[in-house]
């Protein structure tokens, strides 16, 4: 619609659509780690891609907040190679509103591009590629944005390939085989977490419905990817981009306030997590495993599939345990405590990426084929809830033992 | 009179009993059931308490195959709603987000008869495609105003304006609750957090009576059903459904397990003994040495 002008028409593809854009995200001042994971990735893509294809496009971090200028420059040390940025009082906080329309602005401006690449300022139409953050803020911004700029977006994904396709598709392409270019792969984790898909955004060739989607979007999981070693000597453009807010932003911030995390991962030695070995008796498994978790002060955790609420426990344990909060996996919580007792659960790939970093993992589960069993120290074979029973007991009456021999 | 709109989603019945895995993991599609998903029930839910706390009256709607009327029925059992909307075509098959999202928003503007709606609520996320896109990318399409990760909400009636708590948690950082207005109309997705709070007696008195009428209204469900397809839409078949998707799915594949390199050592149980170095080791980790 609006982004169809006579200047797209004819233009090369390479000179119409350039570089990646990353949505940088902070916090207080500080710039939110999955933005340099992203950075990264953005890095080693573009590099690759540059060396197979023989071009010079860039990595651009576009950053929006109230006096940010200062965090620009890291930013080039982790990876961009022009940071776009815009400072205003108005955007000091994330609002979809006024975000998504800043965004758009800057990814449609050529004029901005002349300071990136003066070579292509007459040709650019809009990034080839934009990241996001797949959080509460990124998630929604993608969406808003892509809806806006009318192209594809993938979300939640943890592996990214560019590679030339041959697609045959019903509709793409009228069900000819046809050639496309620099596409990316954008691999996301299904919801049973065994399941890898792999989306496209890819132009209509078919001539009925002809049609160019670019930028190719997608939404990237925290932690997914590492960010490159920070690197003082590395150069890069900062450019201030000043927005026209023509319209005041509806949404109106009254108060923000911290509140405690009332799940805590990080500082927690020891981690006990359970899976869809409870379903025999939910609510009395999970009272088990609470006594046992209260025992040795551990927080715990859950697998996906539980926080799709599978089972009839009550309302209080449903809105402490069933939620999304507490999953560890690529779509929860990574962890790395002392100790991991994985409960009743089969280790889906996508549940072992969250936990794989633990010290030691003990696993109880009365399948030894289960794939938790490889990445445990040590397995114990059984019904959970008669493992449990049997460990609490033996860790009441050796604490019990240790105290009386302590005084 | 507030008019307010549920988008909803028939979704796998991810309960014990009624979901159906296959061997190595993966959903069983043909053997599992189909219900209303559980996020849509609490924008079910947010959008009840509009109606027992303001009065509002309720339009839900849904893109899917003519058996999300059963998601329809049970939204209504939930809200009580005024009008069910089923969009439903087979051009629509296949769509992604951006799809979707152009199904919806002309959905929204023809809830009851076409009136300019104060809120729509969507869920978080569907618990099958989990994308958490369509909400928010409905709402650009219609202009409404987009407030994510909403646990809260009110409406100041005379200033026209929806006062709302949101949650902001980025990886590493503090959480935070965010209280923010904005004037209607509005687009909300509804955090799973979401609890509706009837304060007073006649709050909960009125709760009672309309969840009645929601349970009397759902058993003639199809008198308050409308069903559209993309002509009654005014949908251009090339913006819907495959044909009107920027993505595809190009392919799926079981992920590979990761290499590990723990050496397993297998404890049997049944002897108690076999335990007590186990617990050994787990309390000097609880004890920190």
């Amino acid at each position: 619609m609006s982004n169809s002008t006579n200047q797209e028409i004819g233009a090369n593809k390479d000179e119409k659509y350039r570089h990646i854009y990353v949505i940088i995200e902070h916090f207080e001042g500080q710039v939110v780690p999955v933005s340099l994971e992203m950075l990264g990735e953005a890095r080693r893509l573009m590099d690759d891609f540059n060396q197979k294809y023989q071009l010079r496009e860039k990595v651009v971090a576009v950053l929006l907040g109230s006096n940010v200028r200062k965090l620009c420059d890291e930013l080039v040390t982790y990876g961009a190679d022009a940071v776009i940025y815009a400072n205003d009082d108005e955007l000091k906080y994330p609002r979809n509103d006024i975000d998504t329309r800043v965004i758009v602005q800057i990814a449609k401006d050529a004029k901005i591009t002349k300071e990136i690449e003066p070579e292509y300022a007459g040709t650019f139409v809009k990034p080839r590629y934009m990241f996001f953050a797949a959080d509460n803020i990124g998630r929604h911004l993608s969406s808003t944005v892509l809806a806006d700029l009318e192209s594809g977006l993938a979300s939640d994904i943890n592996k990214l390939v560019i590679s030339d396709l041959d697609i045959r598709h019903e509709h793409k392409t009228k069900g000819q085989s046809v050639r496309y270019e620099k596409i990316l792969e954008m691999y996301r984790p299904d919801f049973s977490g065994f399941l890898w898909t792999t989306i496209l955004c890819l132009d209509n060739k078919n001539p009925e419905i002809q049609r160019e989607y670019h930028p190719q979007g997608c939404s990237i999981i925290p932690g997914a990817f590492k960010p490159m070693e920070k690197d003082n000597s590395r150069n890069g453009i900062v450019i201030e981009y000043s927005p026209k807010i023509d319209q005041e932003p509806k949404i109106k911030i009254i108060k923000r306030s911290v509140i405690e995390k009332t799940i805590d991962y990080e500082t927690c030695k020891i981690v006990v997590s359970m899976g869809r070995g409870i379903k025999d008796n939910p609510e009395q498994n999970i009272k088990l495993i609470e006594e046992f978790a209260e025992l040795l002060g551990a927080e715990i955790g859950i697998t996906l599939p539980l926080s799709k609420k599978p089972y009839q426990v009550s309302q209080s344990m449903d809105s402490k345990y069933m939620i999304p909060d507490r999953v560890i996996g690529t779509s929860g919580s990574k962890i790395a405590p002392t100790l991991y007792v994985a409960i009743g659960l089969s280790g889906a790939v996508q549940h072992i990426a969250g936990m794989k970093e633990s010290e030691i993992v003990i696993s109880i589960n009365i399948d030894e084929n289960s794939p938790i069993v490889d990445e445990s120290d040590i397995f114990i074979k059984g019904r959970m809830e008669d493992v449990i029973l049997k460990l609490v007991d033996k860790i009441k009456d050796q604490m019990q033992a240790i105290s009386v021999r302590s005084t | 009179m507030l008019n307010v709109g549920v988008i909803i989603k028939l979704e796998p019945d991810f309960s014990e009993g009624n979901v159906s895995y296959n061997s190595d993991g993966t959903l069983n599609r043909a053997e599992t059931k189909n219900i209303l998903g559980p996020h849509s029930a609490i924008a079910c839910n947010a959008a009840f308490y509009s109606k027992v706390k303001y009065g509002a009256r309720i339009s839900i709607g849904t893109m899917g195959p003519p058996i999300a009327e059963s998601a329809l029925k049970q939204a209504q059992v939930l809200t009580d709603a005024e009008e069910l909307n089923l969009y439903s075509d087979r051009l629509f098959a296949g769509a992604d987000t951006l799809a979707t999202a152009e199904v919806l928003k002309n959905g929204v503007e023809k809830m009851f008869g076409a009136v300019k709606m104060d809120i729509v609520f969507s869920g978080h996320r569907a618990s099958d495609g989990e994308t958490g896109q369509t909400g928010p990318q409905t709402a650009w399409k219609l202009g409404y105003t987009f407030l994510g990760n909403v646990m809260d909400y009110d409406i100041d009636l005379d200033r026209k304006v929806v006062v709302a708590k949101r949650l902001i948690s980025l990886q590493g950082m503090d959480t935070i609750i965010e209280e923010i207005e904005s004037p209607l109309p509005v687009f909300i997705t509804i955090d799973p957090s979401y609890k509706s709070a009837f304060s007073t007696v006649s709050q909960r008195l009125g709760a009672n009576k309309y969840s009645k009428e929601g349970r009397r209204k759902s058993e003639n469900y199809a008198k308050f059903l409308k069903t559209y397809d993309s002509q009654k839409l005014d949908l251009d078949p090339k913006l819907v459904g495959l044909p009107g998707s920027p993505t595809i799915v190009y392919r799926v594949e079981k992920i590979p397990r990761a290499k590990t390199n723990r050496k397993t050592a297998i404890i049997d149980p049944s002897n108690p003994d076999n335990l007590t170095p186990v617990v050994t080791k787990i309390i000097e980790i609880a004890r920190g040495k």
